[in-house]
Parts: structure tokens; sequence; C-alpha cells
């Protein structure tokens, strides 16, 4: 029993792995481009979470991809740094960044913190603009196509480092973060007088957080070759990072992927529709979800649609 | 020192605070009876900027004429958002509502976008141009309606609140909701109207905004980022919190853009700025509060 159980999960996830490393050998350039970019937004979705767990719901990740995207831009246009050790530094620095922030918010709950992470990313497109001879003001920062423009081997790049959140998240489920990450969730007062430190882990996960969506923000820099503050700052960015994993479902592995592929494939739909305003998809779907579906994708599968196919008498 | 500047200063940041106010009261009211933060409040005030734009382009309607006709329709917007929307939550976690009004403002602005493009158009009527000298100060015509119109809406909502049966329940429902319940006031139909009044404030208040603003796609979710700023500076929930928020907020921004080479734009981080130091000073807000 025990072996057939493990084969019903590692077979798909074997095929899966499969399909990805082959993918951009099956496909032609314009959906090995819709790939990148959603991988990088499963990054984004995935990350969000990861913070998400520890009850901290962030409006402003636009903040900590788009110091990620800077750093990394400017580090490859000053100092001529690799591009991808100028991800590595963007997403370290954007790490660096969120412990400040972190420490800084730590005593803000619920909409107090959201409200200031929007602030945060705000406040950064104000400070890029107006401040033109460090980061390039309005008019951005240019850099070279990533690997000469090489999107096979841009997709492995990114493949991998969704696979290293993927392990990451896999991690701390199995580990004792995950109790104290939920214990904070549920009640940070509770989870103190239980020994557990909610400083440290809230900081803990804005970190992790933050790496990863610096890393993102790197790799967009150089695979778009171009970024301005409007963009990368944008609130639709923030909004993104957060509509996908609730879409999905929140605090799971597959939620946030599972939620993007689909909120990425309508946006591409109405990308092709309308030239403004695509990002309708992502206000509806919240309300949606707020209103109808709770636990998100996920949490519809497992409630209303699997005991469907269970309740069943005498099949 | 030169004081010309100076008054000029202060002119234009009370000025600015009117309409500030305007957008902040609605916003207070709802948070203050219903406890929700309404993230899709500045797209409320969107809608009626467009709707004012509109009446004057199609129509030739007064701008701040059709506030007669903006702050009914945006009423009865309000009525539908919250029997729709607002309603199924009222008793969720302050996360979902968030979230849930987050989703509407999103949702507010691409529908802007979509129907009319992210242009940013202006109202321009017969006395835009004008301006009074008062002393070493100058004044806009429509800045100085606009103000003027702010501190009447204010006066309005304050003797509704107090003196009106409507208002005293709305007020009751905020101190305690199940007491009110107990006495007699239908605490369900209390919210919807207290929801559709902030509406149709913000209905106003978009009127006002289209005469000395551009009226484009985002500029609700940046009048709703200075709000916030002037909740947390004032004190959530609270008009008179509202009011010395909307000040000094007005006039800091106003202080700002003379005083510091290449104000003006530095001006338009002033709020985020004030909303991560109060913040982070006071975890709470200036004026604290009632609820979480």
């Amino acid at each position: 029993m025990g072996s057939s159980i493990r084969w019903k999960t590692t077979l798909p996830l074997a095929i899966l792995c499969a399909f990805l490393l082959l993918f951009p050998k099956l496909v032609g350039s314009y959906f090995l481009h819709l790939a990148v970019s959603g991988i990088l937004a499963m990054i984004l979705a995935s990350s969000w979470d990861i913070l998400a767990r520890t009850g901290q719901v962030s409006v402003g990740q636009a903040g900590l991809f788009g110091i990620g995207a800077y750093s990394s831009a400017l580090l490859y246009q000053r100092y001529a740094l690799p591009p991808v050790l100028g991800m590595l530094a963007g997403a370290l620095i954007a790490t660096f960044v969120s412990i400040f922030l972190g420490y800084l918010t730590l005593r803000l709950r619920g909409i107090y913190f959201s409200i200031t992470t929007i602030a945060f990313a705000e406040a950064l497109t104000v400070i890029w603009l107006m401040t033109p001879d460090i980061t390039g003001g309005a008019m951005g920062v240019s850099t070279p196509p990533l690997f000469g423009g090489d999107r096979e081997k841009a997709y492995y790049l990114i493949l991998a480092i969704l696979a290293a959140v993927v392990a990451v998240v896999w991690l701390i489920e199995q580990s004792r973060l995950n109790f104290a990450f939920t214990a904070i969730r549920e009640n940070e007062d509770v989870a103190n007088v239980l020994g557990i430190n909610p400083t440290k882990y809230k900081v803990l996960a804005f970190m992790i957080s933050a790496f990863f969506t610096g890393f993102a923000g790197g790799f967009y820099s150089h695979y778009n070759t171009y970024i301005i503050p409007y963009e990368v700052f944008n609130l639709g960015v923030s909004i993104a990072c957060l509509v996908m994993p609730i879409f999905g479902g929140l605090y799971t592995i597959a939620g946030p992927i599972l939620g993007t592929v689909l909120i990425k494939a309508i946006e591409e739909y109405l990308r092709v529709t309308f030239s403004y305003g695509h990002q309708i998809a992502y206000g509806l779907i919240l309300v949606l979800v707020v209103l109808f579906m709770p636990e998100g994708l996920l949490g519809l599968w497992r409630g209303k649609i699997l005991p469907l196919f269970r309740s069943r008498p005498g099949r | 020192m030169d004081w010309p500047s100076f008054f000029q200063s202060i002119a234009n940041g009370v000025l600015i605070a009117g309409l500030y106010a305007s957008v902040t009261l609605g916003l207070t009211l709802v948070l203050g009876v219903m406890g929700i933060v309404n993230f899709a409040h500045g797209e409320l005030v969107m809608l009626g900027a467009y709707s004012t734009f509109w009446l004057f382009t199609m129509l030739g309607i007064d701008p701040l004429l059709s506030i007669a006709i903006t702050a009914p329709l945006l009423f009865l917007v309000g009525i539908f958002v919250y029997r729709f929307t607002i309603r199924p939550i009222l008793k969720d976690p302050p996360l979902n509502q968030l979230l849930l009004t987050l989703g509407l403002s999103i949702f507010l602005q691409n529908l802007a976008m979509i129907l009319w493009k992210t242009d940013s158009r202006s109202v321009i009527t017969s006395y835009s141009g004008m301006s009074l000298h008062l002393g070493m100060v100058h004044v806009g015509a429509t800045r100085l309606i606009t103000f003027a119109i702010s501190v009447a809406l204010t006066a309005v909502l304050i003797v509704f609140l107090h003196k009106m049966r409507l208002g005293k329940a709305m007020r009751a429902v905020s101190e305690n909701n199940t007491g009110s319940w107990l006495v007699g006031i239908n605490v369900q139909k209390t919210y919807m109207l207290a929801f559709g009044v902030a509406c149709a404030l913000a209905g106003v208040s978009g009127s006002l905004v289209s005469t000395i603003m551009y009226t484009y796609p985002m500029v609700g979710f940046k009048l709703s980022l200075k709000a916030f700023c002037i909740l947390i500076l004032g004190g959530l929930g609270n008009i008179s919190g509202a009011l010395l928020g909307s000040l000094v907020l007005g006039l800091t921004e106003s202080f700002v853009g003379t005083y510091v080479p290449e104000g003006s734009g530095w001006a338009e981080g002033i709020s985020f700025f004030l909303i991560i130091v109060v913040l982070i000073i006071k975890p709470t807000g200036l004026a604290g509060t009632r609820r979480e």
C-alpha cells in the first residue's frame, strides 16, 4: 500500500519535471517567453505566500522587486557586474532592506502593516524619480539582453530559482518553522506565551520572501533589458504577488503555482483584448475569492469537487 | 524672511487640505461606523470625478452644479456595492475586508482604464483661470470654491451625525452595535445607509477633484493613500482628527513644495514618508484608536 501511494505522488512529479526540463525543445519563442514570465510570477507568488504564513499581508512586494531589479541593473551599468551575480546581489540587498523594514514594522498588525508596505513601495518610486543622478530617474536603466538574448538559458535559470523556492517552502513545511509561522499567524500573543519569538520568525519570513522577490527583480531587469521606476515599483506588481496565491490557495506549495498559471492565462488573453486595464481580472478574482471561495482553488477542489466523486454510493 | 511666499504656502496648504478632508470624511464614516478601512473609497472619488467630467463635456453641466447628480449617483453605487460585496463580509476578519476592498479598488481602476484610457482629463470652466488677491496672497477661484464646499460638507456631516435621527443611529452603532440593536436600531440598514452616505461624499469629492486636479484612472488611489496618511495622523474614525490630519498633510506638502529644492516632486511623497514614520513611532496612529 505504502509504495503505491508513493508512486501516486512521485510519478506525476517526475513527469512534470521531465516536461519542464524538455519544455524549451518543444515550443517556439513566444511560448518560451510566456513560460519565463509565468515562472517569474510563480516565484513572486510563492515568496509572498512565505511571508503571509506569518500573518503579514504585504501589499508592497513591488518595493523589494524594484530594489532587486535596480541593484542588479545599476551594478551592471556602473561596475559591469555579471548579470547572474547582479541578481544575487539584488536578492541580498532586498534581503537587507527587508531586515530593516521587518524590524521597523514589527509592532504593526493587520491592516497597518499592509498600508505601510504600500507606502514603502510608493515612497521608493518618489525617491527614484527625484534622484536621477543615482537611480537613472524617470528615464530608467537599460542593460544588454540576458545571455545574449538566449531565452533557453534564461528559462533554465529562472526554472532553477523556482525549484529553489519550492524546495525552501517544502523545507519550511517539514520543519518546526511551519508550527512557529502558523502559531504567529493564528494568534501572535498566544505564540509569544508558548515560547515562540514572533520577532525572530516574522523577520526571517520577511527575509526569505525578500530574497527571492529581489532575485526575481534582478532577473526581470536583465531579461527585459529595460526598467523604469513606474513599472518595477508599480502597485500592479504588488497586487499580482498577492492575488495569485490567494486565488490558488494560501499556505501551500501548489496553491500559488496553480493560481499563477490560471491568472497568467487569463491576463494574457485580456492583454490581447484590451490595450489597458488587463489587471481588471486581478481585482475581480480577489473580490470573488474573498466572497465565495476563501480557501482558493485548492480549497474548492478539496471541499467541493473531490467529495462529488467520492460520495457516490455503489460505485 | 520672504513673507509673501510664506503666506502663499499657508494658503495653498489650507485650501488643498479642504479637498483632502472631503475625501477622508467618507473613509472616516465607514471606518467609524463599520470598522472597515475601505481601500476602494478613492476609486469612488475617481468615479465621481469622471462623472463630473463627462457631464461637463457632453452636456455642458457646470462641475459644481453636477454635485447634485454625482452625490445621489454615487449613493446608489454605494448601496449596490454594500449589498453585494460588503454585507457578506461584515463579520469576517479585518484582513478579508482589506482584500475585498483592495480587490474592488483594483477592479475599478482597471475598469476606468478600459473605458476611458489612461489620459489625464481636466475640466476647464469659464472661471477656472480666475484668481483673487487677498493681501499678499493669490488664491485661485476654483480652489477657493472647492474649499468652501468642503467646509460646508463637513458642517453638514457634523450636524447630520449629531442632530438627525439617522446620524445619531450611526453614532450609536459605531459605539456599540449590539446595544443599538437592543434599543431598536436596525443595524444592517444603518450600515447600508452609512456606506451610501460615505459614497455620496466620495461623489462630491470627485466633483471637486475634477475642477482642481487632472482626472485619470489612478487619481483615486493617490487620494486614498493621502487619506490613509490623514487617518493615521489624526486617529482612526473621528471627524476632528480627520480635519486636523488634512491640515497637517496639506501644509506639510505645501511647505515642502515651496522651500525644499525640487520640492513639488518630493511633496508627492510626503504622505508615504509620513505613513511610515508615524506608524513606526506609534503603531496605532498618532491619536490612537478604539478599534483594531
